[in-house]
């Protein structure tokens, strides 16, 4: 991979594929060993950009809790495609603020909004087709139902910060480690509140601690997904790139049935709407990813993007690079620092440390499965990470 | 006359329909607990 004329050498794949293939991965590791040396010249550059990367994680906070009581009171089936129309409250967003779809032909506004109301009601489908049961109580079916579309109205408006941030020029790697800042503090701060303080939620933690390593372990795949989704936001908007991302819902279901057996008893009539889901879900996201956005529409994104950089005196010349893909940055090589590899080392340490205070959880694997899906989720992580890689060296 | 970063920072929508978004969203949760 290593060359002299690193733009001559660099793949002339589109934006727009490159999005859509990040929307659709939902899953990477391989930037986040570049992601120390992006973020300090990043943040020096933009400074203004940290209050919406924590404001962000603080979204995402509040709006993961509201999920809790959604689920609790109206159960997934009617929970999930209500906070799922996050992707249409972004939608919105990206059009109203960000000049996303302006100026773009009718065909491709149809292929977008058609697209991402189909995602959405694959997702009704899938989640009536596949809950046991509703699981709320009594006369609480209102609040559930508040608390779910509350929690797509945060998780959708939790996009405006990921769009300004890239139309500004940073770097994805930045903005998802300023994120987590404003993420973990909230959900701390949350969690004391509703444990009743700092004593109880530590004396809870210790107590789950033979099973933390399986939160974390989702956590940490959560953590590359999203790296992925900032991607998608980036190039491809996130008019377009949500709904792409919202797909995820397809996998659940493929580990729920195909590893879990968690429906093997369902009725014919119950894996037909599984099937007619998921192809209304499928059928949305090939619709997003032919809708690639024309001459007209790149205008809009440009004067979106000239907005920020006349407001917060940004050099135009440099974000449009960025923007674009070619970071002037990027080729520069950064001697890698001590505390570098000492992030890593206590990163891994606690996976480590965790892992080995692991109970196993005695639940049923379909083994092949799980292997496949496994290698499923690898290959789209390598093949789009590479493919970022060389078009535009995680920038 | 140039603005300063707080006064281009506290005056930008990009800011404010978030802020209200999040408020909205947090008085929502300390009503459900």
């Amino acid at each position: 991979m290593s060359d002299g004329t690193a733009t001559s050498a660099r793949s002339t794949i589109s934006l727009h594929q490159l999005g859509v293939f990040c929307g659709f991965s939902a899953a990477v590791w391989l930037g986040t060993a570049e992601a120390p040396t992006k973020l300090f010249s990043d943040l020096r550059a933009k400074p203004h950009l940290i209050v919406w990367a924590l404001l962000a994680g603080m979204l995402w906070a509040v709006g993961n809790t509201l999920t809790v009581f959604a689920v609790r009171n109206v159960g997934l089936a009617i929970a999930f495609p209500l906070w799922n129309t996050n992707s249409l409250v972004g939608l919105a967003w990206g059009c109203l603020l960000f000049r996303e779809l302006r100026g773009s032909r009718t065909k491709d506004w149809a292929k977008v909004v058609g697209g991402a109301l189909a995602i959405v009601f694959g997702a009704a489908v899938l989640a009536i087709a596949t809950a046991e049961q509703n699981s709320g109580a009594p006369g609480k079916a209102a609040i559930g139902i508040i608390a779910a579309l509350g929690a797509g109205c945060m998780f959708g408006t939790m996009y405006i910060p990921y769009r300004k941030a890239y139309i500004s020029g940073m770097n994805p790697l930045s903005f998802v480690t300023i994120f987590t800042f404003g993420e973990l503090g909230t959900v701390y701060l949350l969690t004391a509140i509703n444990s009743g303080g700092i004593g109880p939620l530590t004396a809870q933690l210790r107590l789950a601690r033979p099973m933390l390593f399986w939160p974390f372990l989702g956590g940490f795949c959560w953590v590359i997904g999203d790296l992925f989704q900032q991607y998608a936001a980036k190039y491809i908007g996130i008019g377009r790139g949500i709904p792409l991302s919202n797909t995820n819902q397809l996998w659940g279901l493929a580990w729920g049935a195909l590893v879990f057996g968690e429906f093997a008893g369902l009725a014919t009539g119950g894996r037909l709407l599984i099937l007619a889901g998921s192809a209304v879900m499928i059928a949305g996201a090939l619709s997003i990813s032919m809708a690639e956005p024309p001459p007209s529409e790149m205008e809009n994104w440009n004067a979106a993007m000239h907005r920020e950089c006349d407001r917060y005196h940004l050099d135009a010349e440099s974000v449009a690079a960025v923007v674009a893909g070619d970071d002037p940055l990027a080729d520069t090589k950064h001697p890698r620092r001590w505390w570098e590899v000492l992030i890593i080392c206590a990163a891994t340490g606690i996976f480590i440390w965790l892992g080995v205070g692991t109970r196993a959880q005695h639940i049923y694997v379909n083994m092949p499965w799980m292997i496949v899906l496994i290698v499923g989720t690898i290959i789209p992580l390598g093949w789009c990470g590479t493919l970022l890689w060389r078009r535009t060296r995680f920038s | 006359m140039k603005r300063s970063k707080w006064a281009c920072i506290l005056t930008d929508v990009h800011l404010w329909v978030p802020v209200v978004v999040l408020a909205l969203g947090t008085t929502l949760l300390m009503m459900l607990r």
